[in-house]
């Protein structure tokens, strides 16, 4: 929506600070919402941007999109969105919170840019993937390896420029083995020790390679996206926008709602609808019964790693109960398929309000119950205190997100420094925790938990009537905005341009696990073996665990293909570690 | 642009010799002991992995069936294949079906796994499962809830009969289909759905609108006002009254311009 002049700018102060400095370079400021600006810079000056926008105004990090503006503007595209949350010296009141989205057009006979990542490390994997997907070649990133796309996907052909191919081409393999190249850790003694892509306790495949010194994690690196479909592409050339809904929700099978709010939003922002009331705090009732069987399934595998079957048991049985609810207040268990632009589908009455708040008061007893139980367990502590630490110098440099970074001491939540939905009307406390392990990060979940009962419960009681969804708007051509969400691995962010054909012209959807694999890294190190499974499950990640792990030990020098299923059985007993 | 490349019958599906259906023959119709079930993700989004989770803990407990989920497919005597298989998992789910020994029964499981679901033409994707593999058996749903999963199981050991019938219709040269609410004219139908479907989405609006509508069909129009507030008293809920009134006034607006 274009803002008339006298609306609130949350963030002109920002952009006025980089004018200052950088004079010329800053070329235009464009507002897309009052707090989401978008300001297009310079080429060159780029890193430098980031730079200052991420480390002197207290800027984390949030998504890296490209795009193929060519059939526009002539131009590839770059979009850095940073949450700008200012200085974090100042005090909180005083903080001026917005989206600060840094542009830079990029001409097409040149497909360079210089690399973020340098400066920034946060921008890692992003830039990776802008390689894959574009061609465009970050200048100065040290990391030369594919991302997104598989080892048997032909060189030069890149997905998302618009002229590249159709969304159905399906190039022949060009190698049948796994060509990735993991990296090589120098060292007297170092153990590789590799684990996947297939394992049986979690969801997607990963690939993983452990470095070991005798029991001792010497470093990580990870090979990921092994389902990488093409979703983006799909969205932005078979479906229109009400149907990209659905599959949003198909992103992930356990936050699919918060992705799908995601996206409603991101176009709802684009286009200024306004969203009614009713719907708002519906959203948010939806959106936390997600937090509730997510965290309840992270709590139980928990238990799981660290041997207590039981308490992994106990956490499912009672967990069945928040999917009752979701059922009975979507339809379905999982995929709610709940969510239009402009509003909901489906409205709560008398029956599923009363019904729900019963089975939140049960709910509510049976988990108090259960993490009491937990935390008396003497070797629950024992196993996780001072386990996996992300240092929040790490967690600085890398912006994860979630119950991740709220464990290593920040109390950032997008939920309160970017509120949607009905989330400022609706008293709540931010839960964190600044034990920087993977204890604290459970803790984080069972109080998240309960958090959520009671906001369940408030939305419930408070709704305002009126209608649940708008109709009757009009989509303009290449609008674009940011849709956000505090999912319950943390911040799920959209970024979505309007196309003139009914059709998305570009969607980036950025799920909470990518950033948080990269510092993954950094929290296995100093590690043992046994503790592997469990740092990993600690983040929550949305990918299934591994098969098997390669131990490489920097002593022996020698490489080692250890079951997952060995590790995963060390990691409970402690016994017998398979590599002796 | 280059040609599309979208193969149906994949060069590089896996197919089993006739020896090999035999015993998978013997082994479905004949199975009188537990059977491992693994589980193999090509590309899901984690909704079945869950799902099939949920179907093996407390509530559900399959292995009251002796159905239990093992952790590699060397133990495995039903391979379980989850996600529309993508290009970086079809090596790694090829390496799963051939670890596992002879007789094996292939499951496709959630509709991704089916057909490859929404994804199934993508660049990235091969399609369902029986595009790179054979399949015996077919569990639907995105995802399938855990009954659904426990009756597939079912199925495939013998345990149940598959409930399946095929009726056919064919339209007669006097049949027409049936219109909802024929005696309510068309524009009041029209906007009383439109309000009902804003106020309360499409399941809840369709089952108040049919109430209203049939409350104007059989009552006097003067007489509505009191029905409908003997209804709602009996119903005591809150919403309903509000979105049952906006009804109405649409109702009287209608009723007085006419």
């Amino acid at each position: 929506m274009l803002l008339t002049e006298e609306k609130p700018k949350i963030g002109q102060k920002y952009v006025d600070a980089l004018r200052q400095q950088f004079g010329w370079s800053i070329q235009e400021e464009a507002w897309q919402a009052p707090d989401q600006v978008t300001v297009t810079v310079e080429l060159n000056s780029l890193p430098s941007v980031v730079e200052t926008l991420y480390y002197q105004h207290g800027g984390w990090l949030s998504v890296v999109a490209g795009n193929d503006e060519r059939p526009i503007n002539g131009h590839f595209a770059l979009y850095y969105v940073l949450s700008v949350e200012g200085d974090e010296q100042a005090p909180e009141n005083k903080r001026e919170k917005c989206y600060f989205v840094v542009r830079t057009l990029i001409p097409p006979h040149q497909m360079e840019f210089p690399a973020v990542t340098p400066r920034v490390p946060a921008a890692i994997w992003y830039e990776r993937e802008v390689r894959d997907m574009f061609g465009l070649q970050p200048i100065g990133l040290p990391d030369e390896r594919r991302l997104v796309l598989p080892d048997d996907w032909p060189e030069g052909l890149y997905p998302l420029r618009k002229d590249s191919m159709d969304y159905r081409y399906r190039p022949e393999p060009t190698t049948e083995d796994e060509t990735y190249e993991f990296i090589d850790v120098e060292g007297e003694g170092i153990v590789q020790v590799p684990l996947g892509p297939l394992h049986i306790t979690s969801d997607e495949p990963g690939h993983f390679r452990l470095y070991v010194d005798g029991e001792h994690i010497v470093d990580a690196d990870y090979r990921l996206f092994y389902v990488h479909r093409g979703m983006e592409k799909l969205a932005e050339t078979r479906m229109t926008y009400d149907q990209v809904t659905f599959l949003a929700d198909r992103i992930c099978g356990i936050c699919g709602y918060a992705h799908n709010v995601a996206y409603s939003t991101s176009i709802e922002r684009a286009l200024g609808i306004a969203v009614p009331e009713r719907a708002q705090y519906i959203r948010t009732i939806l959106l936390e019964v997600e937090r509730l069987h997510s965290h309840l399934l992270n709590l139980g595998l928990a238990c799981h790693f660290v041997g207590f079957d039981t308490g992994f048991m106990q956490f499912f049985r009672v967990r069945e109960k928040s999917m009752k609810m979701a059922e009975l207040l979507t339809g379905t268990r999982k995929t709610y398929g709940m969510n239009l632009i402009g509003g909901v589908r489906r409205d709560i009455l008398k029956e599923e309000r009363t019904q729900t708040l019963q089975w939140i008061k049960e709910l509510r007893q049976e988990v108090t119950d259960l993490v009491a139980m937990l935390l008396e367990t003497p070797y629950i502590v024992q196993r996780t205190q001072d386990i996996g630490r992300l240092e929040s110098k790490v967690a600085r440099d890398y912006s994860p997100v979630g119950p991740t970074l709220r464990g290593s001491g920040f109390a950032r939540d997008i939920r309160v420094i970017h509120p949607y939905c009905a989330y400022d009307r609706v008293p709540w406390t931010l839960t964190y925790k600044d034990g920087c392990d993977v204890l604290a990060r459970t803790l984080i979940r069972a109080e998240e938990f309960f958090e959520s009962l009671s906001m369940v419960e408030r939305c419930l009681d408070t709704m305002p009537e009126g209608p649940v969804l708008t109709e009757g708007f009009r989509y303009k051509p290449y609008a674009y905005a940011l849709g956000y969400v505090e999912a319950p691995r943390g911040e799920d962010i959209h970024w979505s341009m309007l196309g003139d054909n009914q059709k998305l012209y570009r969607w980036r959807c950025r799920a909470s696990s990518y950033n948080n694999w990269p510092p993954l890294r950094y929290m296995l190190r100093g590690n043992t073996i046994s503790d592997a499974p469990l740092i990993v499950a600690s983040i929550d990640p949305c990918y299934s665990c591994t098969e098997r792990v390669t131990v490489v030990d920097v002593r022996k020098k020698k490489a080692q293909v250890v079951p997952y299923k060995e590790l995963e059985r060390y990691c409970r007993e402690r016994k017998h570690s398979p590599l002796k | 642009m280059a040609e599309y490349n979208i193969k149906t019958d994949s060069a590089y599906a896996v197919r089993p010799n006739e020896a090999v259906d035999r015993l998978k023959g013997a082994l479905l119709k004949d199975i009188q002991r537990s059977c491992y079930v693994y589980r193999v993700d090509c590309g899901g989004c984690n909704g079945c992995e869950i799902e099939i989770f949920a179907a093996i803990t407390p509530i559900f407990d399959a292995e009251r069936f002796g159905i239990k989920v093992v952790s590699s497919p060397r133990h495995a005597d039903v391979l379980v294949f989850t996600g529309a298989v993508t290009r970086s998992m079809r090596v790694p789910a090829l390496r799963a079906y051939h670890a596992a020994p002879e007789p094996k029964v292939c499951v496709a499981y959630g509709a991704c796994g089916c057909s490859g679901g929404i994804f199934h033409d993508l660049y990235c994707v091969w399609g369902g499962a029986d595009k790179i593999l054979p399949i015996d058996l077919y569990i639907p749903g995105c995802p399938p809830t855990p009954p659904a999963t426990i009756h597939g199981f079912a199925v495939a050991l013998g345990l149940l009969n598959q409930k399946m019938k095929a009726g056919y219709h064919s339209l007669q040269d006097d049949e027409r289909s049936q219109l909802l609410h024929p005696q309510v004219p068309l524009d009041l139908r029209i906007q009383i759905e439109r309000a009902a479907r804003r106020m309360a989405g499409y399941w809840h609006g369709r089952r108040i609108a049919d109430v209203f509508l049939t409350m104007i069909k059989n009552g006097d129009p003067l007489k509505l006002s009191s029905t409908l507030q003997e209804y709602l008293v009996a119903q005591d809920d809150p919403r309903l009254s509000e979105i049952m009134g906006r009804l109405e006034e649409i109702y009287l607006a209608w009723f007085a311009a006419h």
